[in-house]
């Protein structure tokens, strides 16, 4: 008992010594220098600006992450070719990877932000969600690869594309108009249980309302389901003409692989990350090239009456010549030139810290991708005005990709009108 | 007369001692001092997000090893306590506003009335049957947490605003003295003081009264009844016990990732505990912080170095035939068998028996 006094002397002289030494662990920012020679900052030494990317380089994602990252790193390339962002800085990618995991990206956001300008790639939803707060914290910008509606109003966000709702809005008015259907058809939907399914779910609901037409049956599954007949005999029972889906390639592939076993035929039309090439070349492929309809962007892979399309593939060929047609490629290309879009202007205000950044993201006006997706007009982001446009492929295993372009970059009315608002996350 | 030797005990009070010998009041001292100066050195982000989170599964591991260590209930819901505790942080440490005290009991509160509700079925059950009554949990989980939108944000999740202020002492932003520090240096010493704090609590009821029956249950349930345990009390209690320090994790974790969605509560969580709980060592409050630091440090520390290490692919088109993700993945995987093959008492066991070597030197039996 004797000790007890030393003890807690003891305790109370470790407690102040830990209070006076060590602050915090943050990076500071040593702000614009002047205009046109940006000073170094965080992820930038004068010469070469760091950009990260938080993507899942592994496990089961992986097939998406790696084109995706692919896409950034070939954009760049070709940039840093060119002399880099403004003629003079290079940019250099750190990649980490997030085996899809919210708390393992929040982990590998917290590993890198001391030593990147901005990140150039937040693949998923949930990932992204999981570092908004901080990226909203430390005041740097993050471009989502993935088409949710909930990225066009948040300022520390960077979207490309027309996102999901956008794409099933088109999708509806290209069946109704085009595609056979009437309002009066049986019309379904298949949606993954998460918030990439709610998505198109809620364009196909805004749809429903602005064409008249009611959603006859709803069938909601896991990712990674084994067994997919009780969905499909719900959806034939229902007797739907017209079913919309979305999911990843892996449940896409067992869906319609349990539909033609069932001989049921309905009009498909898949949200785009539902395909990948390898679907074409599969069993399930006569299905798919018979009663499926993919809803994306740009156009197919190769096509050189598009001239972005033109370029991104003598940049593939140059630049990564064993990387094989792929959407998700696309989507990194034009990911990483929104991202220098955002850098020029940046280094045009000389100054690459991380106000300057999102300043830079705020003055940002249109950004033209030449086709591969939707031009985005950006600013300010209460009043970003996203792509509306959608391409509709038809299934075609000739093809570089396995998908032909059925019809080109189109917009319907509903579309147009439809409103994005800032969501409470 | 000469001094009784240290390791002699004269009495049961003295058996009973928390830290009783020179070596472990040592122990304690160095621990104390390692929490207090470990984030003023370290003040990497990394690392410190890192054993912020090895912290909070420390805290869900002791948890799960009241139950399954010291109770042997086997519990393959232990991600559905977890999800409950962290959407409870949403609602009343968000929406409502209150302070840290008041949602970080919430949670337990809560956590402790629905493992109240799932014990009674633990009296009929044992072993596997009980391991997939309560995998069960964890499907009814996931479908409320995909659907009671008000409550958890739906598929979109829901982000967790909760702040973690005591009273004047805020560790999303600390200041003491003048010097501030980080919100990670703030969350650590928040998190680790807990451990600390559950782990004793743990450590007091383990080696008392109600500590005792729960271990006669664990190994001869009938045989407890018989000498007067009430057996179906404690398997009850010990369900909401745990139940509750796992909704105290979850509450953590909510607080400190600032965003929760449903997909993280699933089986693989669960299985983690479990893994944790049996590398650490079953039935060691110890262990349990033990298999959290070694589950959760090291996949940190191979993708950390995965840089220096040959063969490994750290970025796309890079060089190298394994991601670190695959060699993580197949490191841990070797880990848990070569435990339960070579020490099935876990990484506290390697403890004991060391800590026995030294007490018995010179003589080595």
């Amino acid at each position: 008992m004797r000790s007890t006094p030393f003890r807690l002397a003891a305790v109370l002289a470790v407690a102040t010594l830990a209070t006076a030494c060590g602050g915090a662990g943050d990076d500071g920012d040593s702000g614009g220098g002047t205009a046109g020679e940006p000073a170094s900052t965080a992820g930038f030494d004068g010469s070469t600006i760091r950009l990260g990317v938080l993507s899942p380089l592994s496990g089961p994602i992986a097939v998406i992450g790696q084109p995706l990252t692919s896409g950034n790193k070939v954009w760049f390339d070709h940039l840093n070719a060119q002399g880099g962002v403004a003629g003079k800085y290079k940019v250099e990618l750190v990649q980490e990877d997030t085996q899809y995991k919210p708390d393992v990206t929040v982990q590998q956001y917290n590993k890198i932000k001391g030593d990147v300008v901005a990140f150039t790639q937040v693949l998923g939803t949930a990932p992204t969600l999981a570092v908004l707060p901080q990226l909203r914290a430390d005041r740097i910008l993050g471009a989502p690869a993935s088409l949710d509606a909930l990225w066009v109003r948040e300022d520390n966000l960077l979207p490309v594309g027309a996102p999901y709702q956008i794409q099933s809005i088109n999708a509806m008015d290209h069946y109704l108009g085009e595609g056979g259907g009437s309002p009066g058809s049986t019309i379904c939907t298949m949606v993954q249980d998460d918030v990439y399914g709610e998505a198109g779910q809620q364009g196909i609901d805004f749809a429903a309302e602005k064409y008249g037409f009611t959603v006859a049956n709803t069938q909601r599954f896991k990712v990674n389901t084994e067994n997919y007949a009780g969905q499909i005999g719900a959806l034939a029972g229902a007797g739907c003409e017209m079913v919309f889906l979305t999911a990843t390639p892996t449940d896409a592939g067992k869906i319609w692989g349990t539909a033609a076993q069932a001989r049921f035929t309905p009009k498909w039309y898949a949200q785009s990350p539902s395909y990948v090439g390898a679907l074409a070349q599969s069993p399930v492929a006569p299905y798919m090239r018979q009663y499926v309809t993919i809803v994306a962007e740009g156009t197919e892979w190769g096509d050189e009456s598009v001239p972005g399309m033109k370029d991104m593939v003598s940049r593939v060929a140059e630049y990564a010549p064993q990387q094989q047609p792929d959407f998700y490629f696309a989507f990194g290309y034009n990911q990483a030139r929104a991202m220098t879009a955002v850098l020029e202007q940046a280094v045009e205000a000389g100054d690459l810290s991380r106000d300057g950044v999102l300043a830079a993201s705020r003055e940002l006006g249109t950004v033209s991708f030449e086709g591969l997706t939707g031009d985005y007009r950006y600013g300010p982001a209460q009043d970003r005005n996203p792509p509306r446009t959608t391409t509709l492929f038809a299934v075609d295993p000739a093809k570089p990709f396995g998908l032909a372009t059925l019809k080109y970059d189109f917009t319907s009315e509903a579309a147009r009108s439809f409103e994005f608002r800032k969501a409470d996350i | 007369m000469a001094k009784a030797h240290r390791n002699l005990i004269r009495g049961y009070a003295e058996q009973l001692r928390l830290f009783g010998t020179p070596p472990a009041r040592f122990g304690l001292l160095a621990m104390i001092l390692v929490f207090l100066l470990l984030p003023t050195v370290v003040q990497d982000d990394f690392w410190l997000s890192v054993l912020i989170y090895v912290g909070i599964t420390a805290v869900g591991a002791i948890g799960l090893n009241l139950l399954t260590g010291y109770c042997g209930q086997i519990s393959l819901g232990h991600a559905f306590f977890i999800g409950a505790g962290a959407y409870v942080t949403a609602r009343v440490g968000g929406d409502l506003g209150l302070p840290l005290p008041v949602w970080l009991l919430a949670a337990a509160a809560v956590g402790a009335a629905l493992g109240g509700l799932i014990g009674p079925f633990t009296l009929r059950l044992r072993g596997h049957y009980l391991a997939i009554v309560t995998l069960g949990l964890i499907f009814i989980g996931e479908h409320l947490w995909r659907n009671l939108t008000g409550l958890t944000g739906g598929n979109s999740g829901t982000s967790v605003t909760a702040g973690a202020a005591i009273g004047p002492v805020d560790f999303g932003a600390l200041s003491i003295a003048g010097e501030s520090y980080s919100r990670n240096q703030g969350y650590f010493w928040l998190v680790w003081g807990l451990v600390g704090v559950i782990a004793l609590l743990a450590k007091n009821l383990v080696r008392t009264r109600p500590g005792r029956a729960l271990q006669a249950i664990r190994d001869r349930d009938q045989a407890a009844e018989v000498i007067g345990v009430r057996a179906g009390r404690y398997k009850i209690g010990a369900f909401m016990l745990s139940s509750a320090i796992a909704a105290m994790a979850g509450a953590l974790f909510g607080s400190y990732q600032q965003f929760v969605s449903p997909d993280e509560w699933n089986l693989l969580l669960s299985i983690q505990y479990i893994a944790i709980v049996i590398v650490g060592g079953l039935g060691t409050i110890f262990g349990s912080v033990l298999g959290a630091i070694f589950v959760g440090a090291l996949p940190a520390l191979i993708d950390r170095y995965s840089d220096a290490i040959p063969g490994v692919r750290t970025s796309v088109g890079g060089e190298g035939f394994i991601s670190v993700f695959a060699l993580n993945q197949a490191i841990f995987g070797l880990l848990i068998v070569l435990f339960l093959v070579l020490e099935p008492l876990g990484l506290a066991g390697i403890w004991l028996r060391v800590k026995n070597y030294f007490k018995a030197w010179p003589f080595s039996y």
